[in-house]
């Protein structure tokens, strides 16, 4: 690792933070509320056990929904339909997971496999109607996210697939005990750490191997950095679309799962449909890196639960999508200064290190 | 079985209870600013008030309580994308904090409520359009179908073309209910009425209840084809069918849902062409709920709010539906009295 | 003439980018109402020396003097200002809009709040028959042909008010024809006072309307010349672009052996347009020979190395070693022992963004040492840059810095390096040594001798002559997508070679 462009690209997600917190300052001046008190009460709330606990969930969901989003963005593929990705996955995988009465392992495997072959078809048919058709994958992917939710209501309303889980909610039958993942009660009795938690952790790890460690992931990297010269070098762009894709939205159909097989239990119309946009976000914070989205997920589900606390002292809970929108938008901006000043200092320091050992370049 | 005869237990006792409220309440609102120590915590989903419509009558019940019973008030909102995790934490937080009652506005709150109910067993909790099987939650449901029959009949008689429309929100039963009511209502009346349908989302499609401009365009193309009546049960939505109303001009009406709309200041600009509302009274089933805290005796199980507990109803604000009136109240007659059957598919 | 203003005077014109020097010390005086054309291989500078006329780039030295006042451009808009237009070779018209509304599109003619089409049109029909640019203005783009568009880029410029005008290779797009209107409008351009600069490397092209030209080489202005008055031919030109300044690399002593390593038969590759832009070609390369293939750039050269390599579509066979490869991918050929340097080292050959050590990979990330089939490894592969930066003499503190901070001549060397590792049997190579210094060139010349000697095949294309003259065993020289003459380097002169290329004339096999 090479510890000075380490440095230097943390000090984008600082200014982010730093700056982020200075206009919500003067935002809540401007409201009338101290902002001291604001920011220690998010903290308190944020640091007490069952608010961790429901940040590193809300988290899990997140970082899950960037990887799939930060696969495509690797190799300049936008995946804009994890939305709909995601939501097919959770629906299929809740239809499937209530009609199984297996033993937790093999029930949860079979979950998880539905979700990410549906995931996976779903983001194919975007992957098809680019390499076949030319047809931008930011367009399609966003008319399929439409089309996922109708196709779900159309599941949930009118199939067998439905049931009326209770008054006015319609949803797929609950699943079984054993075949949900509620996960383990760590830090706080009440609220248990989802069980997702620690299968996304690996899958974090396998994210990193697959794109640092193997041939396919130096094809798909390649790609990014230049796309004219990966073609030169052999990498056959049609394929790298369409299996880049299909990665992309098996990863994104798992996003459903944590709450699903942690909390849900069933997919009703209430699930949350927009976790996708959610995931673009925090893989442009977390600049595509494992660690950096973990990280900028963490953030962002602090945010997000601590608003909770925040409404009950009267601060409308926007001021934190405020705040999360500033993060983003400052962090974009110097990450973008920041590569260009490190090309530059790099090029120099190269060009003087040469000239210490006396040879001209 | 056993949790059928339960529940019809409850039920009995509530219908007491209720009728004992309706006496006492007038006596205490004469009191001098009263005081009370009950602190009530109001759980909205989504983005909560504004909408001009369910959120809003809600909290008219709430204020009402705060004026009339001196209560301590703490209104949150869940956000866009929340889950039942966060709903759960935040009425936990309510709870938690000592708010008592804690009502939970709006179905998605089910599960969260159930849970919460089950950690905070000495805290009245209460959810509207919905049921939870706890025991200590107060279950506020609505006959919107009655309510909505009787806004069918007065769009079926106010209407010169023989063509009227329904804008619904989401693509749900408790919505198809509204549709089912208003459909049957105008029909009663003009068999051969032509009635024009259109949601603004598919279930599950959030934001079907704040597409204006979606609604706008529906109710347009529905006066376009000759409808001069639009009812629309689409929260947010709504606002789209009163705008494509007015650009229709005189001759057109609007009715609205859940308020009282005509008197809503921030539909001011349309009330001339609001001809009545489907009165859901969310209000009085809060008011009810918080009134039975601070008496002691907390409202629980399923609480029908039908047109025999005035629950449901038509708003008179708007002169203009002095001559439907009685056909309107013939109907609601009949209903109580069991010789109409409205229907809710 | 000339005891007129300059109507464009450079002076003292440098230009650096990190690594590349793009214009050194270069120095231009255009006469009012002439065509004064600007010749240079790709990559000579022109572009360069455009855009900072054009106010796109600032210089780094040096003044610009429009009709005799020194200008500074922070931008293009200030060249427009100055009465300086651009016709860029790629179109910029928006196909759904009218001839009329693309003229004034960013510059409209306003009347209050409103577009004043009258006054548009009026004042385009002025600019066109003062200046013979005969268009239908409420023609839609979209039903135009290719030489109509250039008549509207044209008419733009005009229309802003420029009375000099820069055409970028405007030929580049149209064929003869078009050519021959294209040389009408710009006389009558001339003729009602404006001044043309015309890039182009076709050199019949421009000794047939160009009343100055000025070439241009290595970033520098290496001469003038006036077609008028002195006697220059299209080989003279081209000794100009090219120069024989070099050492000649010497490789003489046969070291061909009877092995075929490629064999290509009817190569055919059609442009877009359906037009064939390699022609039904066919040669031969046994191991151990260079053939080289000589040409003014732009007649099918980068065309036939892309259908060797499986990047373009094309019709006839290939063979590598007796192996049909015709259908084969591009990485199942790499795997087989090709080697590749493209022609553009940026585009085509190095990822930028990433460390030297990745960049060892890239085209050979299914090979040992970079892979195992499904892993990488990364230590072999580091290891293995280390040996290419040492071998190669990569001018670099370390292989993890990224290849955007090397110069030019580092990242060749780089690029030679990686294609020479693995024992390739076949190297396919455009333009090895451009853009670098003269002891690298040296130095990459050697390593191209040695693996000859091993038994390397080589097909080189360059547009240095000597280069090509001093390497190859064989030549043939390619135009307009065909070979039309063979040529013995161990005879031919850059002279005689650079005659052949512009189709001018034969030389002896």
């Amino acid at each position: 690792m090479n510890f000075r462009r380490f440095g230097i690209s943390l000090i984008a997600p600082l200014l982010g933070v730093v700056i982020s917190v200075a206009v919500t300052s003067v935002i809540l001046v401007a409201i009338n509320a101290n902002v001291g008190d604001v920011f220690s009460s998010m903290i308190r709330y944020g640091t007490s056990p069952r608010a961790m606990t429901l940040i590193l969930n809300l988290a899990t969901t997140y970082f899950l929904s960037a990887l799939a989003v930060a696969i495509g963005f690797k190799m300049n593929l936008f995946n804009i339909g994890v939305n709909g990705q995601y939501v097919l996955g959770a629906v299929a995988a809740g239809a499937v997971a209530g009609a199984l009465t297996l033993p937790k392992i093999p029930s949860v495997i079979i979950t998880i496999l539905v979700a990410m072959v549906v995931g996976a078809a779903w983001a194919g048919i975007a992957a098809w109607l680019k390499v076949a058709r030319g047809v931008s994958e930011v367009i399609s992917t966003i008319m399929l996210n439409f089309i996922a939710i109708a196709i779900i209501s159309y599941v949930i309303v009118r199939t067998s697939v439905g049931h009326e889980t209770s008054l006015n909610v319609r949803g797929t039958k609950e699943i079984a005990e054993s075949g949900m993942l509620r996960g383990l009660a760590l830090l706080d009795e009440g609220t248990k750490i989802y069980g997702f938690f620690f299968i996304s952790i690996f899958i974090g790890i396998a994210y990193w191997f697959i794109l640092n460690r193997t041939r396919f992931g130096y094809d798909l990297r390649a790609t990014g950095h230049s796309a004219s010269a990966a073609r030169t070098s052999g990498i056959d762009a049609r394929r790298m679309t369409v299996v880049t894709m299909l990665l992309s939205g098996a990863i994104a159909g798992l996003v459903g799962l944590p709450y699903l097989l942690g909390e849900a239990a069933s997919y009703n119309l209430n699930f949350p449909t927009d976790w996708g946009f959610t995931g673009i976000a925090i893989a442009l914070l977390g600049r595509n890196n494992p660690v950096g989205i973990a990280v900028g997920a963490l953030l962002w589900a602090f945010l997000d639960v601590a608003s909770g606390q925040l409404i009950l002292e009267g601060i409308p809970r926007e001021i934190t999508t405020i705040m999360q929108g500033l993060i983003v938008i400052v962090v974009v901006i110097s990450y973008e200064i920041v590569r260009r000043r490190q090309l530059t200092t790099e090029q120099t320091r190269v060009a003087k290190a040469l000239e210490a050992q006396g040879v001209s370049a | 079985m056993l949790k059928g005869v339960k529940i019809a237990s409850v039920l009995a006792a509530a219908a007491l209870v209720l009728a004992g409220c309706g006496s006492s309440g007038d006596a205490s609102a004469s009191a001098t600013a009263p005081t009370s120590s009950v602190k009530v915590g109001m759980a909205y989903d989504q983005d909560g008030k504004g909408d001009g419509s369910f959120n809003d009558a809600a909290y008219a019940g709430l204020s009402k309580a705060q004026t009339d019973l001196g209560v301590q008030i703490k209104e949150v909102n869940s956000g866009s994308s929340a889950t039942d995790a966060s709903r759960e934490e935040l009425l936990t937080l309510l709870a938690q904090d000592g708010y008592n009652p804690v009502i939970a506005v709006g179905f998605a709150y089910s599960t969260a409520l159930g849970n919460v109910a089950a950690k905070f067993p000495d805290t009245s909790f209460a959810i509207v359009d919905s049921v939870v099987d706890q025991p200590n939650v107060g279950n506020l449901v609505f006959a919107a179908e009655q309510g909505s029959y009787l806004t069918g009949v007065i769009a079926a008689s106010a209407s010169k073309s023989g063509h009227i429309g329904f804008i619904g929100g989401m693509e749900i039963d408790l919505i198809k209910a509204f549709e089912a009511g208003y459909v049957q209502g105008a029909k009663s009346v003009n068999p051969d009425i032509t009635i024009d349908s259109k949601y603004m989302g598919a279930a599950g499609d959030n934001t079907a209840w704040n597409v204006p401009d979606k609604a706008k365009a529906a109710s347009a193309a529905m006066i376009g084809n000759g409808a001069d009546v639009i009812y629309a049960a689409a929260g947010g939505s709504g606002l789209g069918m009163f705008q494509a109303v007015k650009e229709a001009g005189a001759g057109h009406w609007a009715i609205g849902v859940d308020s009282d709309q005509y008197t809503v200041p921030a539909l001011a600009d349309y009330k001339d062409f609001i001809l009545t509302s489907m009165l859901k009274r969310v209000d009085v089933a809060v008011y009810d709920t918080i009134k039975g805290v601070v008496d002691g005796a907390p409202l629980v199980g399923i609480q029908n709010f039908d047109l025999s507990k005035d629950g449901v109803g038509y708003a008179t604000s708007n002169s203009a539906v002095e001559p439907y009136k009685a056909a309107a109240d013939k109907a609601a007659a009949d209903i109580k009295a069991g010789t109409i059957t409205v229907n809710t598919k | 003439m000339s005891q007129n203003v300059a109507a464009v005077e450079l002076k003292g014109i440098w230009k650096r980018f990190p690594g590349v020097i793009a214009n050194s010390d270069i120095n231009l005086k255009v006469e009012p109402g002439t065509v004064h054309a600007i010749v240079g291989e790709n990559g000579a500078g022109k572009s360069t020396l455009m855009k900072i006329l054009y106010g796109m780039q600032k210089p780094d030295e040096g003044t610009i003097s429009i009709n005799g006042t020194e200008l500074s451009f922070a931008s293009p808009s200030d060249a427009i200002d100055a009465g300086i237009g651009m016709v860029h070779q790629h179109f910029m018209l928006a196909d759904n809009f009218t001839v009329l509304e693309n003229i004034v599109l960013g510059s409209e003619p306003r009347k209050g709040l409103s577009l004043n089409f009258d006054k548009a049109r009026a004042d385009i029909s002025a600019i066109s028959s003062e200046n013979g640019l005969e268009v239908d203005p409420d023609a839609l783009v979209a039903d135009l042909g290719v030489g109509d568009r250039q008549r509207i880029e044209i008419l733009k410029v005009l229309y802003r008010g420029a009375k000099i005008l820069i055409l970028d290779e405007p030929t580049a797009v149209l064929v003869p024809h078009e050519v021959h209107e294209l040389f009408d409008t710009l006389r009558d351009l001339k003729k009602a006072g404006n001044t043309i600069i015309f890039i182009s490397h076709k050199l019949d092209e421009v000794l047939s309307i160009a009343d100055e030209i000025t070439v241009i080489r290595r970033g520098t202005t290496v001469g003038s010349v006036n077609p008028h008055t002195q006697e220059v031919s299209a080989q003279d030109l081209a000794v100009m672009m090219v120069g024989s300044e070099l050492p000649t690399p010497e490789t003489r002593g046969d070291t061909i052996r009877d092995e075929v390593v490629l064999a290509v038969e009817n190569l055919t590759v059609l442009a877009s347009g359906g037009k064939p832009i390699v022609d039904n070609i066919s040669f031969q390369i046994r191991s151990g020979e260079i053939l080289g293939i000589a040409g003014v750039e732009g007649n099918g050269q980068a065309e036939i190395l892309d259908a060797l390599m499986g990047l373009e579509n094309s019709t006839g066979t290939v063979h590598f070693k007796k192996e049909d490869i015709s259908n084969m991918s591009t990485r199942n050929r790499r795997e087989l022992g090709i080697g590749f340097i493209p022609e553009d080292r940026h585009r085509q050959a190095l990822l930028l963004t990433a460390p030297l050590w990745e960049n060892r990979m890239l085209g050979h990330q299914t090979l040992a040492p970079n892979s195992n089939g499904f892993l990488l490894t990364p230590g072999a592969a580091k290891d293995d840059t280390k040996r290419i930066v040492e071998e190669f003499d990569v001018r670099t503190p370390g292989i993890d810095v990224l290849a955007s901070a090397l110069s030019g001549g580092n990242q060749q060397k780089l690029i030679v390096g990686r294609e020479m590792s693995g024992e390739p049997k076949l190297l396919i190579a455009a333009h090895p040594t451009r853009g670098i210094d003269v002891g690298a060139q040296a130095a990459i010349w050697d390593h191209l001798r040695h693996a000859r000697e091993a038994g390397l095949a080589v097909l080189l294309i360059s547009a240095d002559l000597d280069e090509l003259i001093g390497l190859s065993d064989t030549i043939k020289v390619l135009l307009r997508g065909a070979f039309v003459a063979d040529a013995n380097p161990a005879t031919v002169t850059p002279e005689q070679l650079g005659t052949a290329m512009t189709g001018a004339g034969k030389v002896s096999a």
